[in-house]
């Protein structure tokens, strides 16, 4: 049996190659897909934030580890799927409309994946009605708001009143973050919650979904 | 002292910097003018002003004010019609040499705030890092949109704005954190600078970038405790300035230089800008690890 701690190592060292060939030789071997992930894989990325937050890792770092984890991924969810197994929580996320910046969204996506829920992309510029698409086809649970400019800050007010007009508010949490955003307006606008960096998304929307 | 050819827009006076913010939430005047000061005195060719999302009468108060302390022209940040129409009232010109003040910026998205150049002239930024396209906004991924939105940018702005000059125009093409450009967004902006150099109807308009975005998220110090993030925005500088960039939005406190040829950290980003993706990304992290 290969040594599962190699697959914890190379997703915290991010190294993509490594860990996709951890993985096939461990399920070669019979390995159970579903341990792979919740305890190696979705561990070592914890520690990716956790170093990320105590600046030992970078943005760079960063983004490597989630590549690693997503490469090994992609070979391990058509199995969990196949067998039925439901992620966390599925989180529709996107910048609001008018707002083209991407850069928080990815890494906060990123993290999520690599934190065991899946991942609705929206993309930049989406509006409410995409977002309320997510929920009502594809029954997407959480929602991450991104804004990255005080003028497109009011979208997220906008979008979160326009999910209550079509009654989906409340089959939901709202997550939001963003240069300008602050918790405070978090409260204001209603949102469920306010993360100011890509690793503590990921713990807000974890404490978020298992209330 | 700055480098010989480069403009720097002092970026302290800045709601979204947690310090300033603090001072503006407190109500804190003399703070403010300390900054504009400090800057000042450190050589800041303009002073930023950008005071979020208040009311129009504090910009306008502000520009009054801080032209009572520095006769540097300031640069009024906003994307608020309003809040840019107040400070470009308060804006006094006489006190600042004769010299017109920064409109800090105009995007393709907002071609109605030409419309404040009846207030008062100035130099405004033009953003050429995103366009709109079919009554939507994209943002530009490669030079040659980039290039298309400078020169549609340049010639709006001639239409808007009787009088003025390729000399009072600022492009800003848009610069992103360097250790998330897995999408070749520095390549963008030095090949989408070439072209902007090269063409003769765009000839001494100048280009500036926000450098302190340039490498936000990254370590302050390699590994080895040599400083990185003042090294690398450097090390752009060095690429970027042969193409045109002759002004930044950037912090007073840091050194900017230009980098002798085989320096370690240009090594790094002409590299970075060879490569692909996460290639890219690991040979920056790399670098300071």
């Amino acid at each position: 049996m290969s040594d599962l701690q190699q697959l914890y190592t190379a997703v915290l060292d991010g190294n993509a190659r490594a860990s996709k060939a951890i993985v096939e030789q461990a399920l070669a071997e019979g390995a159970d897909p579903q341990v792979l992930v919740t305890q190696y894989m979705i561990p070592a990325m914890d520690e990716v934030g956790r170093r990320f937050e105590s600046n030992e890792y970078f943005v760079p770092e960063l983004l490597i580890s989630a590549r690693a984890m997503k490469t090994a991924l992609q070979i391990i969810t058509p199995l969990l799927t196949a067998k039925g197994a439901q992620p966390i929580a599925r989180v529709a996320i996107g910048t609001v409309k008018g707002d083209l910046h991407d850069i928080g969204k990815n890494l906060v996506s990123a993290m999520l994946e690599g934190g065991g829920f899946q991942v609705l992309d929206c993309g930049v510029d989406v509006a409410a009605e995409k977002f309320i698409e997510a929920i009502k086809t594809k029954q997407a649970n959480v929602v991450a708001l991104s804004a990255l400019l005080t003028t497109t800050m009011p979208m997220m007010k906008t979008t979160i009143e326009a999910f209550k007009t079509a009654g989906v508010r409340g089959q939901i949490k709202v997550i939001i973050g963003g240069a300008p955003v602050t918790q405070k307006y978090a409260e204001e606008i209603g949102a469920d919650g306010y993360a100011d960096n890509a690793s503590s998304a990921v713990t807000l929307a974890r404490s978020l979904v298992s209330k | 002292m700055p480098i010989k050819g480069l403009s720097i827009i002092g970026e302290s006076i800045n709601d979204s910097v947690p310090s300033t913010r603090k001072l503006f939430d407190d109500g804190n005047m003399e703070g403010l003018l300390a900054l504009a000061r400090s800057q000042d005195e450190k050589g800041a060719a303009y002073i930023d002003v950008n005071i979020g999302r208040r009311e129009p009468s504090l910009m306008a108060g502000l520009v009054r004010k801080i032209q009572g302390v520095s006769s540097k022209p300031l640069s009024i940040d906003t994307p608020d019609m309003e809040i840019a129409a107040a400070g470009l009232h308060a804006y006094d010109a006489q006190r600042a040499g004769g010299r017109l003040p920064v409109l800090n910026s105009i995007s393709p998205l907002r071609p109605e705030m030409f419309s404040l150049f009846k207030i008062k002239p100035f130099m405004p930024i033009l953003m050429i890092s995103e366009r709109v396209e079919g009554g939507q906004s994209a943002p530009n991924r490669t030079a040659e949109e980039t290039f298309r939105t400078a020169r549609d940018m340049v010639l709006e702005a001639r239409r808007a704005c009787p009088g003025i000059t390729n000399e009072h125009l600022i492009l800003d093409p848009g610069i992103c954190p360097v250790g998330s450009d897995s999408e070749g967004n520095l390549k963008r902006l030095l090949d989408g600078m070439h072209l902007i150099h090269d063409d003769p109807d765009l000839k001494r308009v100048h280009a500036s970038v926000g450098l302190s975005n340039f490498t936000v998220m990254l370590p302050q110090k390699t590994r080895k405790g040599m400083p990185l993030r003042s090294t690398l925005e450097s090390a752009f500088l060095t690429l970027a300035m042969p193409l045109g960039v002759d002004m930044i939005i950037g912090s007073m406190a840091r050194k900017y230089e230009r980098l002798p040829p085989g320096h370690p950290a240009l090594a790094c980003l002409e590299d970075f800008v060879r490569m692909d993706g996460f290639d890219a990304i690991l040979r920056l992290k790399d670098f300071y690890s």
